[in-house]
């Protein structure tokens, strides 16, 4: 690959490179913030409000978090309904998607518009929870996964991907003889890695937030998923609990601030890990090979 | 091709179905225990050990860890009872309740407010329960004057758990007070001295003007703003003037004490951001040593001093609550009774279900088993000192095991359980919080509407005193005046005001 | 284009139909599950829209509660703040569209250009960070940084000689903060589509250019945005389907009482005098306007897209 090597290529780069490092540093920042902090001990944290590097280290907050197996479980769960349920979406999608990618298919404008409609309209909390209830999923894991299976966004945007390759490729296997299914297999889903690398990694973020799912559809407690366990760390951590003497009837103090922060880390870091391994799919000219080959 | 195809698309429905399938067979305990409450309760009168009470409770977590079941198992075997306790987190709790009261799969016994379930009542979806409390032992010890503010249409359906009824005051760095030679403030002016000095005569000894007197946050009733007005003489959200309920913001007292506080932003006394400052930003300024004083929960004072002892080893803190105002002593009390265990007859089928679960209940106000809740295990997770108890260091193990049980599951408290123990502390600031808190029920301001219902109020109530919440922050900020908020207030009248004060005086003069 | 019509024609197209559609049996296998997934989850429980014109008690279930027609609709628009509210969400949902929406782009195509493997990723790792990041802290790290008492932006201005800026409790600077936190957390996150789409790009077309003397920005005018096109307009549409729709933690974090005039959007709206009370009902019929107007509004893009020669979303 021949580079550009003129001037105005040149200053083009350096500026580019500048701005990115600038954008990469303003959103940094914060994040180290909280990384330190969940490092720092309690009075250099309420000293100096902000730590980059404690002078002082500590996994005081890891080792409260941790003291119990709550946390550790709960992550477990949140591991095992992330990597379940993108692999279980991801079928779903992949299929619906390709489907509905075909110009030629009947209905396919009725059925997209009524995707969509189910992203405009929602039939609300209780109903979704009758339905839930009646298919005999409530308390259990599934449920953090079937109800959630589908995105219309996430479909949307794969299809897209589906419809804008090179025809050519279809028509040549086509002409080979092969069915759907194998021009799905064979060739559409290895030529569509960086869409299937987004999608996955939307879906795994998806999983990996669940709150309000496990909060509704489970009620045995080591069945919870980490957010709910963490926020309710954070929310703790808030301190606003003590006050309200509707509930509570004994004082129950607020973790501390580098609690908060080692909250936050541990919730993020797993599914942050996760981009650069994907990263390796978003070659370009992926598709080059195949034309021509 | 086509096996092949057909073969792939098989697979795939297959493990659809696997999935679905298997989640079919996992336990679930919520339902077993809800449908079929009746089942083990028919005993024959030969049996001579009775099967235990299945009861199903749904109540708040407020810890942030998972409860074990220790305290759980121990309770069951005190009251020979079978208990299935749903745990939801405080912050959906309310959606959590609506969706099982929607599908009927309501637990026997869960807590729930009032307002919300008001109507729910009316239509006999609950049991009255007050009749019966008399033919308890323990359970006719509840409060009546607790229970009659509880009351729907006259009649009794809840159970409450005891809180502290007041427990704001005045929280202030003693080490700077003594440095100025200050004592704790008695009234206004006094007050006002100390916060003046904390902000402005370098209570901290840096020769730098870096403190002010007064913390305080957005929160306008758990900030200062409430326990202020009080002292103020405000009335408790309500009051009675000239035979007529109206709202506290219609009241002198509570004009006198936007101004304070406007005097205090002015003077640069109070934190500037206060409008915008989260309670734990409110508290770091304590911590850090930025401010003196604050105004809220005296309890809170012990947390303070643990995380601001931290950072500066050699700052105490002191609390105190009698700060008298132009009409003497006042202070609000929080509304007791905005809550309670309900018991829902789509859960609970029978009279004699009923029974049973009062029972249980009327147990745990023994005071054998109310210690077991409120306190846990002797040597485990307390020590027996001069007959209070002294609780275990390990606040973790304490959150796990107790403080769900001891704070969501109890009811009754010191007043109706003799025999309870009280703490013993050790610590004399945690001892002073405590002490002054009893000490506020002596001029206890309440709330006249606490046990009325108006109407329009649950309509837009929360809506109007939006408008009143912003403009009194106006007020304190400069932004309007005096003929500036009476505007706001003409409005609140015209907007439903009126129509809520109407139907509140109309329910006070009926039950008076 | 057009058929006679005669019965023989018609006979005709009709047997056209059954053959395309037999021709994709095994495409319309694939499209089964998901079918039956959003008749379940999403379809079914559409029944529960019905509460927007009832007086909903959650005892009394869907079936009996009382009807009340368009009574809910009618007390919104009468609300007294209607217009602000939906003034403020309009305003706030045109800042995004015009603001945000093209950051991401901008950003995914600066991206794009650069050649050293190891930067490119690392930057492309950071700036998705935020996204992960909470509304409660970024908003409360906001606030840590712009108070007026000891914030870093002030203190800095103060160095500078310049006055400080009370950007909390002023309401001309909501808006700026919001849209300004929104670019923060979720332009990183916004480029991943992007990127992707871009991989789609033949390397080859840019030498070409270069030979025909393009300069950089020539070359991602004519060749890399061109890629993305259809990603774009999608996004654009999908977004334009979200009008009312607007971050509700985000802006209720940011609410108080010295900006509520700009700030007040429906859902904290729906919040203080829906939910807060137990209303359901009205909640439900506030959410049910915001969908109404959000379907329009697509339907309406999606035939203006097509016109330009896209392909729409349906």
């Amino acid at each position: 690959m021949t580079y550009d090597k003129s001037w105005g290529s040149k200053i083009f780069d350096s500026v580019n490179i500048i701005l990115l490092s600038i954008i990469g540093l303003v959103t940094l920042i914060p994040f180290v913030y909280v990384f330190a902090g969940s490092f720092t001990t309690v009075a250099e944290l309420a000293e100096k409000q902000f730590v980059i590097i404690p002078t002082q280290f500590t996994f005081e907050a890891y080792r409260y978090i941790f003291s119990t197996n709550t946390v550790s479980r709960a992550m477990g769960v949140s591991v095992g309904v992330t990597l379940a349920g993108t692999l279980f979406s991801l079928i779903l999608t992949i299929l619906m998607a390709y489907g509905l990618s075909k110009r030629d298919l009947v209905g396919r404008r009725l059925i997209m518009f009524l995707v969509i409609f189910t992203m405009l309209f929602n039939g609300g909390l209780i109903p979704s929870f009758i339905i839930v209830k009646e298919l005999g999923l409530i308390d259990t894991y599934a449920a953090l996964i079937i109800p959630s299976a589908l995105s219309a966004f996430n479909l949307i945007i794969m299809r897209n991907f589906f419809q804008n390759l090179p025809e050519g490729l279809e028509e040549s296997a086509k002409i080979d003889g092969a069915g759907s299914w194998n021009i799905l297999l064979r060739i559409v889903i290895p030529l569509s890695m960086p869409v299937i690398a987004t999608i996955s990694l939307f879906y795994a973020v998806g999983y990996w937030n669940t709150y309000f799912q496990a909060v509704m559809y489970i009620n045995d407690v080591t069945k919870w998923p980490i957010q709910v366990i963490l926020r309710q760390i954070v929310i703790l951590a808030s301190a606003l609990t003590g006050d309200t003497s509707d509930f509570g009837g004994d004082y129950v103090a607020p973790p501390e601030q580098g609690i908060k922060m080692a909250v936050i880390v541990i919730a993020t870091v797993p599914i942050l890990v996760v981009y650069p391994f994907l990263q390796k799919h978003f070659t370009k000219g992926a598709m080059l090979g195949s034309i021509k080959g | 091709m086509k096996k092949k195809k057909f073969s792939t698309f098989l697979t795939i429905v297959t493990a659809m179905a696997l999935l679905a399938g298997c989640s079919n067979g996992s336990d679930n305990p919520q339902q077993g225990a809800s449908s079929n409450p009746t089942q083990n309760n028919k005993q024959t009168e030969e049996v001579t050990q009775e099967a235990p009470t299945k009861i199903s409770i749904m109540t708040r977590l407020h810890t942030a860890e998972v409860p074990s079941d220790k305290l759980e198992k121990l309770i069951e075997e005190k009251t020979n009872t079978e208990l299935d306790i749903q745990w939801v987190p405080d912050s959906t709790y309310n959606d959590k309740v609506n969706a099982a009261f929607a599908t009927g799969a309501l637990p026997m016994v869960f807590n729930g407010e009032l307002n919300t379930f008001r109507s729910a009542i009316r239509d006999d979806q609950f049991w009255e329960i007050g009749k019966y409390l008399k033919d308890f032992a323990h359970l006719s010890n509840l409060n009546e004057n607790v229970l009659r503010n509880m009351q729907v249409d006259g009649k009794v359906y809840t159970l409450y758990a005891e809180r502290p009824l007041a427990r704001s005051g005045f929280i202030f760095r003693k080490d700077w007070a003594e440095k100025l030679g200050l004592d704790a403030p008695t009234n206004f002016e006094e007050l006002y001295d100390m916060l003046y000095q904390f902000t402005y005569n370098d209570p901290d000894g840096n020769n730098k003007n870096d403190t002010i007197g007064l913390t305080d946050r957005s929160d306008m009733i758990y900030g200062a703003f409430k326990t202020v007005s009080s002292w103020h003489g405000t009335p408790n959200y309500w009051g009675e003037k000239d035979g007529q309920l109206l709202p506290e913001f219609m009241f002198p007292q509570y004009i006198e004490t936007m101004k304070f506080f406007k005097k205090l932003h002015q003077e640069g006394i109070i934190n500037q951001d206060f409008p915008v400052t989260s309670k734990e930003d409110q508290r770091n300024l304590m911590i850090t040593g930025k401010a003196g004083a604050y105004i809220g929960t005296m309890p809170d004072a012990v947390g303070l001093q643990t995380e601001l002892q931290k950072v500066n080893a050699e700052a105490t803190l002191d609390v105190f609550n009698r700060i008298e105002g132009p009409e003497g002593f006042k202070i609000w009390m929080a509304t007791q009774g905005g809550a309670g265990f309900l018991f829902p007859k789509s859960a609970i089928k029978t009279e004699e279900e009923l029974l049973k679960i009062l029972t249980f209940y009327d147990q745990l106000m023994s005071p054998e088993v109310a210690n077991l809740i409120t306190w846990g295990v002797e040597g485990e997770h307390y020590t027996l000192v001069d007959g209070r108890t002294k609780a275990n260091e390990d606040q973790k193990m304490l959150d796990r095991e107790l403080k769900p049980y001891s704070g969501a599951i109890a009811i009754g408290g010191l007043s109706t359980i003799p025999g309870l123990y009280q703490a013993k502390w050790e610590d004399p600031l945690k001892q002073k919080a405590e002490e002054l808190v009893m000490d506020n029920v002596d001029f206890l301001i309440d709330n006249p509407v606490a046990p009325l219902e108006s109407l329009t109020f649950n309509e837009v109530g929360a809506r109007l005193q939006q408008m009143i919440n912003d403009a009194t922050f106006h007020f304190i900020l400069g932004e309007i005046d005096e003929a500036g908020f009476q505007a706001v207030v003409d409005k609140w009248l015209a907007d439903g005001g009126q129509k809520i004060i109407d139907e509140y005086t109309e329910a006070y003069n009926a039950s008076n | 284009m057009s058929q006679p019509s005669t019965s023989t024609a018609t006979l005709k197209s009709n047997s056209d139909l059954m053959k395309r559609i037999l021709k994709n049996t095994a495409l319309y296998f694939m499209i089964l599950p998901g079918l039956l997934y959003f008749f379940i989850f999403k379809y079914l429980p559409m029944f529960g829209l019905v509460i927007a014109f009832q007086d909903y008690k959650p005892y009394k279930g869907f079936f009996n509660s009382e009807w009340v027609g368009f009574a809910h609709f009618e007390r919104l628009f009468s609300e007294s703040d209607f217009l602000m509210i939906l003034s403020n969400t309009l305003i706030l949902f045109l800042m995004n569209i015009v603001i945000y929406f093209p950051v991401p782009i901008i950003l995914a195509l600066m991206l794009n250009e650069v050649r050293l493997q190891l930067f490119k990723r690392f930057i492309q790792t950071v700036v998705y960070i935020p996204h992960f990041m909470s509304w409660v802290i970024i908003v409360s790290i906001s606030f840590v940084m712009l108070s007026t008492d000891r914030g870093i932006i002030n203190e800095l201005f103060v160095a500078m000689g310049w006055e400080k800026v009370n950007f909390l409790m002023n309401s001309d600077w909501f808006r700026p903060m919001y849209i300004v936190q929104i670019i923060w957390r979720e332009a990183g996150w916004g480029t991943i589509i992007y990127l992707a789409a871009i991989t789609a790009v033949d390397p080859q077309l840019y030498e070409a250019a270069r030979m025909d003397g393009a300069g950089r920005f020539r070359q991602i005018w004519h060749i890399t945005l061109p890629a993305i096109r259809s990603v774009i307009v999608i996004l654009l549409l999908l977004k334009i389907g979200d009008v009312l729709e607007l971050g509700f933690e985000h802006i209720f974090l940011l609410l108080n009482a010295m900006n509520r005039e700009v700030g007040e959007i429906f859902d904290t709206y729906v919040y203080t005098a829906g939910l807060k009370q137990g209303q359901f009902s009205y909640s439900a019929a506030i959410g049910f306007f915001k969908s109404l107007v959000g379907l329009v509004l697509i339907m309406i893009a999606n035939w203006l897209a097509k016109r330009f020669g896209e392909e729409g979303i349906y």
